[in-house]
């Protein structure tokens, strides 16, 4: 589903989310004088279980599409053993390839991505512009950042993840 | 070439990690076989007081969670859930199956933290010294660099603690610099190749060149000297990254071995020169 230029999408809980209410709000309806005479407000409220994660998605999305430029334009192109807790807030760019995904199901999807001098996990808060799987030969442009904030070891708050084709 | 050799963990530390281990299992069913004995020997007890040993196991649970390395959030933040789950008023025996259920999962989350997170933090891998075969590698070398004067050992942790901060611009500034000292004694043959090869390397990431035919490499003379390997010949990319890992890893030997006001930058920057030396 397009809004814009963003490319927003919704992940499968919230839909699940949804469905389930929805089926509550129709048998609650069926049984329930009560429930019946507020359907003027439970309905848009219902809708605002999609609404509010489609426009969370939207925000964090146009939001990320604005500040790539400027990542593409910082970032260095390193290999992955490079990165280390020194670099700390610094944009990077680098190619490997996807070895796990995990949370892609949330819009929350966090990568394990590995080339010839190691492997680093990669963590994104929104969901990714492509379908990435295990295997695909990606692209990620990000920052370095602490697993857990302020300690932990350098895991990469990705920007960008695309595929690319390797010859 | 460097010799590998195992880190040995303080042993006093140990002994004192291993009694927090069994403290753990031992204050939180400890706490759980209290609250069962009272009772039956008719003894009033408020159920607080048996609960406050699933509470101090969380304690050292996350203790032993905080001094590893790598950290484990879910031990780190069991005291919080010891001090929610326990702090309100519940009936008796609600309260005594909760806790032998704790200390239960008190007692896997120990097994996990052991077997996942690795061991207690030294004083090598907390950045407090140097340790591993980093150590071992910069004691071989230490008698190598005999002519290198301070300010030039210097210039070298300049160079290396930009390269592990990403300030490659800087970095390469600081090696055209050097470079253009040129004839400078202060610099022997292997440190003014390892300051080429560097710049060799940081000018083709800064302008995203592919990977040269033909490229710096060190000598055979300055093999002694050298934290890894040479790699065959046939494999020219594991060949081209292993002579920056060298270079790099020369230059943190001759900053530590020569300039010792640099020592506490490069500490710091001791994770990053571990991995050059056990990476691939």
């Amino acid at each position: 589903m397009k809004i814009g230029n963003i490319e927003v999408k919704i992940s499968i809980v919230a839909i699940a989310v949804f469905v389930f209410f929805t089926l509550f709000l129709l048998l609650a309806s069926v049984f329930s004088p009560e429930v019946r005479s507020q359907l003027m407000w439970l309905i848009p409220m219902l809708f605002m279980l999609l609404v509010i994660p489609v426009s969370l998605n939207y925000m964090s999305r146009s939001q990320y599409a604005d500040i790539l430029p400027r990542y593409e334009a910082d970032a260095k192109t390193i290999r992955i053993k490079m990165i280390n807790e020194s670099m700390v807030g610094k944009p990077v760019r680098f190619e490997g390839v996807v070895e796990r995904v995990h949370f892609q199901f949330l819009n929350r999807p966090q990568y394990r991505v590995a080339d010839r001098s190691g492997e680093i996990s990669v963590k994104m808060f929104t969901s990714s512009d492509e379908n990435v799987k295990v295997n695909d030969v990606v692209e990620v442009i990000g920052q370095v950042i602490r697993r857990y904030i302020v300690a932990g070891d350098p895991v990469v708050n990705c920007v960008s993840i695309r595929k690319i084709k390797k010859s | 070439m460097v010799d590998i050799s195992d880190e040995y963990p303080n042993q006093q530390k140990n002994r004192s990690h291993r009694w927090l281990e069994i403290a753990v299992p031992f204050f939180s069913f400890g706490g759980a076989f209290i609250a069962i004995l009272f009772p039956i020997l008719g003894i009033p007890l408020d159920f607080h007081v048996p609960a406050m040993g699933c509470v101090l196991a969380s304690c050292f649970l996350a203790y032993l969670a905080w001094i590893r390395p790598r950290k484990d959030i879910v031990a780190l933040t069991t005291p919080i859930y010891s001090v929610i789950f326990f702090s309100f008023p519940i009936d008796y025996s609600t309260a005594l199956v909760l806790q032998v259920l704790y200390a239960v999962s008190l007692t896997l989350m120990l097994v996990r933290l052991k077997y996942r997170f690795g061991t207690p933090g030294t004083a090598a891998s907390l950045g407090k010294e140097l340790g591993g075969t980093l150590k071992t590698y910069i004691e071989q070398t230490r008698d190598a660099f005999g002519d290198i004067s301070p300010e030039a050992a210097h210039r070298a942790a300049v160079i290396f603690v930009r390269f592990a901060e990403g300030n490659y611009d800087d970095a390469i500034q600081s090696s055209k610099d050097i470079l253009n000292d040129g004839e400078n004694p202060d610099y022997v043959s292997p440190l003014i190749r390892a300051f080429s090869i560097i710049q060799e390397h940081l000018t083709i990431n800064n302008q995203s060149l592919p990977h040269p035919v033909t490229y710096l490499k060190f000598s055979e003379n300055d093999t002694p000297l050298l934290a890894k390997p040479t790699v065959p010949a046939d494999d020219e990319d594991m060949e081209f990254y292993t002579a920056l890992d060298n270079a790099l890893l020369l230059l943190y030997s001759v900053a530590w071995n020569k300039s010792e006001r640099d020592r506490a930058h490069l500490l710091v920057c001791q994770a990053f020169a571990q991995k050059l030396m056990s990476s691939t």
